[in-house]
Parts: structure tokens; sequence; C-alpha cells
């Protein structure tokens, strides 16, 4: 896929290109919003980060400008702010989805993807990882054609996991996916063993084996 | 004023009685004089009356009462009798005057002067008044003005205009100061902003870089748990963050939405939620439903933060009761003993305990906005159980 990102913070701009570039994105960077609005004009992009805060500009107007050219690309705004307010503003402008900082690489990767997958340009509402089908649309889970009856977090962590493979996943990131602002509760993150323990039962011989642990307290979700 | 009429009324009645005693005299003098004159004793009673007597006899000086044809009534008079011894004969000479007019004369003056103490009294107490209500009412209007001012106000205080020198400063002195209050206020709500984005972008930057390491080669398992330790610490940070920046935009009022919330529902909801991150058993019980008017992100903040809180400080096999009724919506958890620092449970950054690792704002957030909508709370310690109670209005 082809991802422009808006970007002032240089550093972290890097980082999210570096991360994403793994799946084989091919990535292109901004830091204002000159440079923004000029390659929004001159290519076509299958999703767009913007950084509300760019130098020489907002991001939210890049996003006006994306709208008023009827451009397809899909949107996800960046902020440091955790304001309602501008999170309604965002979306109602005609963002896809909205992530706020600090945010997991991991997490944002999941957001990009359930973004293309919602796509008007020819997303697909299943994904797939050998015997594993997921149905986004209906939120239900198959393996091997069978269902697997999930609870709400199993669910989220199988997607998660599963758009995020080949990464190393640590348990702070796992629970700030599936619980956010309450994930300083699960202090011990023995809930994340169990969730991970149950998910690998349900998934059976077949699909238990991709779920790896990495380093003795991460996971892996990764074809052998 | 008063003083002064009494004094007055003495005053000119003495006045009055030497004049008519001096007229008695001179007059009995005159008499004296012509009888020495070989004058011929004569009567005009009651006025004068010369009678011939045997005795001399002292002076006498008095009232008396006689009948006066001329007014067909008693009157009054000043009589004078002296014993006079004139070319060998002695005479008894009664003088008499009439006092009931210069009684008259006085209380007509009395009365005069009572009646213009009294409408200069008036007078001045008019005009006094209505130049009072001219020089107060701009002081009490500004009064009213300074009490309804608010932090928040887009426009300068309304102060009304005084002729008088020491309102005018007084004037000029609120409308500098609050100008000042209000412009530090917007700073303060600008920085509040600002702090935001500010630490929260250092914080992701740092955040990021430490996730490409753990998808580098060449890691072992320590550095690995170090890198993770350095994603809780940064997890906790932000949460820190998050928090602060939420209180002190309760406290600067800038949640004013109202929205009619089902606080039963609610937390039942965030029950629901928790017990997928916790084992802890929360019962729930129900006499009414609640609802309030209330932000709706803040009445969500209200519940997760008393749900988190008595998880966190619940022991092992503890368990979680949750009620609603009346108005109240009650937590409890339990506990061994006691808070010993009740009346700090609601600071920034308390924590009753060093060995639960909490931002210490929780509560602090959940007081904030019982502050905030003027709802109560209270702590009991009752049968082994910390009990938090939200009174809503």
């Amino acid at each position: 896929m082809k991802i422009l990102i808006a970007e002032d913070e240089i550093d972290l701009q890097q980082s999210i290109a570096t991360y994403l570039e793994k799946d084989g994105n091919v990535c292109e960077v901004v830091s204002d919003y000159n440079d923004a609005a000029y390659k929004v004009d001159l290519y076509d992009y299958d999703l767009i980060l913007l950084d509300v805060n760019l130098a020489t500009g907002s991001g939210l107007d890049v996003l006006k400008k994306l709208k008023k050219e009827k451009k397809e690309a899909g949107v996800i705004i960046i902020s440091a702010n955790n304001s309602l307010d501008d999170k309604l503003d965002g979306l109602d402008l005609g963002a896809d989805d909205y992530i706020t900082k600090p945010f997991h690489l991991a997490e944002l990767n999941s957001r990009i993807k359930a973004v293309l997958r919602r796509g008007k340009y020819g997303g697909d509402d299943t994904i797939t990882f050998n015997e594993i089908k997921v149905d986004t649309k209906s939120r239900s889970a198959y393996i091997d054609g069978k269902v697997m009856s999930l609870t709400r977090k199993e669910y989220d962590l199988l997607v998660f996991f599963m758009t995020n493979q080949g990464r190393v996943l640590s348990k702070e990131i796992i629970a700030e996916h599936l619980w956010g602002d309450n994930s300083d509760l699960a202090d011990n993150f023995d809930f994340i063993y169990v969730h991970v323990n149950n998910l690998r039962k349900k998934l059976t011989g077949e699909g238990a084996k991709y779920i790896k642990t990495a380093y003795g307290s991460g996971y892996k979700f990764i074809a052998d | 004023m008063l003083l002064s009429t009494i004094a007055l009324y003495f005053y000119v009645k003495q006045l009055m009685q030497q004049e008519v005693e001096e007229e008695l005299f001179s007059t009995q003098a005159r008499i004296e004089k012509i009888l020495h004159l070989n004058g011929l004793p004569y009567s005009l009673p009651p006025v004068v009356e010369i009678v011939p007597v045997q005795q001399l006899g002292k002076e006498i000086l008095k009232d008396t009462i006689i009948y006066d044809p001329s007014q067909d009534e008693m009157e009054e008079f000043r009589e004078l009798s002296s014993f006079k011894d004139i070319n060998g004969k002695n005479y008894k000479i009664t003088v008499r005057n009439l006092i009931v007019e210069s009684e008259d004369i006085l209380i007509a003056i009395i009365l005069s002067y009572v009646l213009i103490i009294l409408s200069v009294f008036l007078i001045q107490f008019y005009f006094n008044r209505a130049k009072n209500v001219r020089l107060w009412t701009p002081f009490f209007l500004n009064l009213e003005a300074m009490k309804r001012f608010s932090l928040s106000s887009d426009v300068p205080i309304p102060l009304v205009e005084s002729e008088i020198l020491e309102f005018s400063d007084l004037n000029k002195e609120i409308t500098t100061l609050t100008n000042k209050v209000r412009a530090d206020y917007q700073n303060l709500k600008q920085f509040t902003e600002d702090v935001s984005h500010e630490l929260q972008t250092p914080l992701a930057i740092i955040q990021a870089k430490i996730e490409n390491i753990i998808n580098g080669d060449n890691l072992n398992e320590l550095q690995f748990g170090h890198l993770t330790s350095i994603q809780k610490d940064i997890q906790r940070l932000t949460q820190m963050n998050k928090r602060l920046t939420l209180l002190t935009k309760i406290e600067n009022r800038q949640f004013v939405k109202v929205e009619t919330i089902n606080v039963s529902e609610l937390i039942q909801e965030t029950i629901q939620n928790f017990h997928e991150i916790s084992n802890t058993e929360i019962r729930f019980s129900q006499k009414n439903e609640i609802i309030v008017n209330m932000d709706a992100y803040l009445a969500q903040v209200l519940c997760n933060n008393l749900i988190s809180n008595a998880i966190k400080y619940s022991p092992q096999e503890g368990r979680i009761e949750v009620s609603a009724s009346e108005k109240s919506l009650s937590v409890s958890n339990e506990g061994i003993k006691a808070l010993e620092h009740p009346e700090r449970l609601y600071s920034r950054f308390y924590r009753e305990s060093e060995a639960v690792k909490s931002t210490g704002l929780g509560l602090a957030i959940v007081k904030r906005i019982c502050d905030f909508y003027l709802f109560e709370i209270h702590y009991s310690f009752q049968s082994s159980k910390h009990i938090f109670t939200v009174k809503f209005i």
C-alpha cells in the first residue's frame, strides 16, 4: 500500500515509516502543510496519516483539500489532544479514524489496516491467514471453515495478532490495545496470559502454533 | 434641636416674665410718684388698686387669677403689692398685669420654631436621601457586577461611572484587576492545551522508537525486558498527563455540554468492561434508576474511576459492591482498617498505600467532577468496607 505520512516531528515520522515499510508498504514523508498539499495534489495514496499540527499549517486543512478534490485515500488523523470535540471535528471533516499520541505502532498498524478494509478502494472485509479466516463485518472468526466462539476481547486479540503478523507484541502493547486507559489495572498482566491461552485453545492445534512467545514475555503471530 | 427648643422656651418665658415684672415695678413707681405729688389715689381694677392701710407690710410679687369682665373669663395676672408711706399716709399699691397674652406669644414662638425645625429636617432628609441614592447607586450596581463577574467572561466587567473621585479610582482598579485575571485565565486555558500537546509528542517519539527496537534484530531477553519495562513507564507518564489535563480542564470549566445520562446503566456497562480485566467480583444492586444531567464523557470518567479505584485497593479475594438507590451511587471494597488520612483522599497524587501503583489522580478527578456539578461525595469505613458514595442532584 502507498502511504503518506504527514508529521512534523522527524523522529516520529521516521519511526512510523520504518515500521510500516516492514510490511512492504511504500511510505512517503512530509513535515509541513505546503509539502503535504503538494504531494496530495500530485499523487494518489491508499492511506494518509495526518498530524493535526504541521509546520506552516493544520493537518485538517489538508483533509479539507482532500475532500474538496474528492481524493479516495483513507485518512487517519494523529493528534496530541485527547479532546472529544477535536475527534468529532476531524471525523466530521471526513477522516476515517483518529489516534492520539502517544500510540503504539502496532496499534497504528491495526487502525490503518481497519481503515483500508473499510475502504472504498477495493478493501476486503475479511482477513485470512492460512486456516484462519475473520469476517470483520459480522465479527466472526473461522478456523478450517469451522466457526470459533470467541469473546469480544479474544476476537479483538485475534484480529490484532493477524494484522500485526511478524511483529513482536509486548504485553504492554496488547494491554493498551485491549483496554486503553484502564490498561494500568492489568498490572501483573496475568490477564493477557489468560486471554492468549484461551485464544490458543480455541484456535485448536491448527491455529495455536501461530501464536509464538517472543523473548519470554512477548508474543509474535507468525507462520513457521 | 430638642434641647435648644426647651432652652429657648425657658429663656423666652424668663424674658417675658422679667418684662412683665419690670413693667409692674415701673407702673408702681409711677403711681408712687404721682401720689407723692399729691395725686389722688384711684383704682382701676384689676390693673391698679390703691388702698390706704394702717400698717406697712412686705412687698409681695405673685400670680393670681381674677375675673376679667372685658374678656368675660378668669384670667391670670401677675400681681405686685407694695406698701408705701406717702406724705405721712400708708398705702397698699397693687399693680397687676395680664400674662396670658405673653404665654400665647410664647407658645406661638415655640410652635413656629418647632415647625421650622421640622420642615428643615424633612427637607434635609429627603434631599440627603436623593443625594445618597445618586451617590451610592453606581457603587451598589458595581458591587453587583463584581459578584456576577466570571473569570471566563469574554467581556470586561461592566462598571457604572461615578462622579465621586474615590469611586472612579476604585472602578479603574477593579477593571484593571479583572482584566488581568481574565487574561491570566485565558493563558492558563491555553497552557492546558499546549501542555498536553507538548508532553505527548516526545512520549510518542520515545514509544515509537522503542517499538522499532523491539522488532529489530539482535535482541536478547534481558534487553527485551528492559524495553518493555520502559513501555510501562511511558504508559504511566501518558496516563498521568491525560488525567492531569482532564483535571485542569474540569477546573477551567471546559466541559459545558449537558446530556441526560442514565447512571445506573452506565455503571453496569463499566462493571462489564472491568470484568474482562479483573477477576475481582463486582456485584451490582439497584433500587432506583439514577438519571443525571451532565457531560457524557465526565459521567464515564466518574464511573470508571470509582470502580477502578475500588479494584486497585481491593484484596485478592475481595468483593466489590456497587449499589444505586435514590439519587446515590455507592461503591465499596473490602479493607482491613479505615483510611488513615481520609481528608487527603481527594488530593492530587495522594495514595493511601505506596504498594498500589496508581497515578493518585483518579479520586481527585472524581471529586472535581462532583464539585463541578455540586454532587456530594462521602467516604466511610463500615464493617470492614471502604465505602464511597456519590449523591447526585
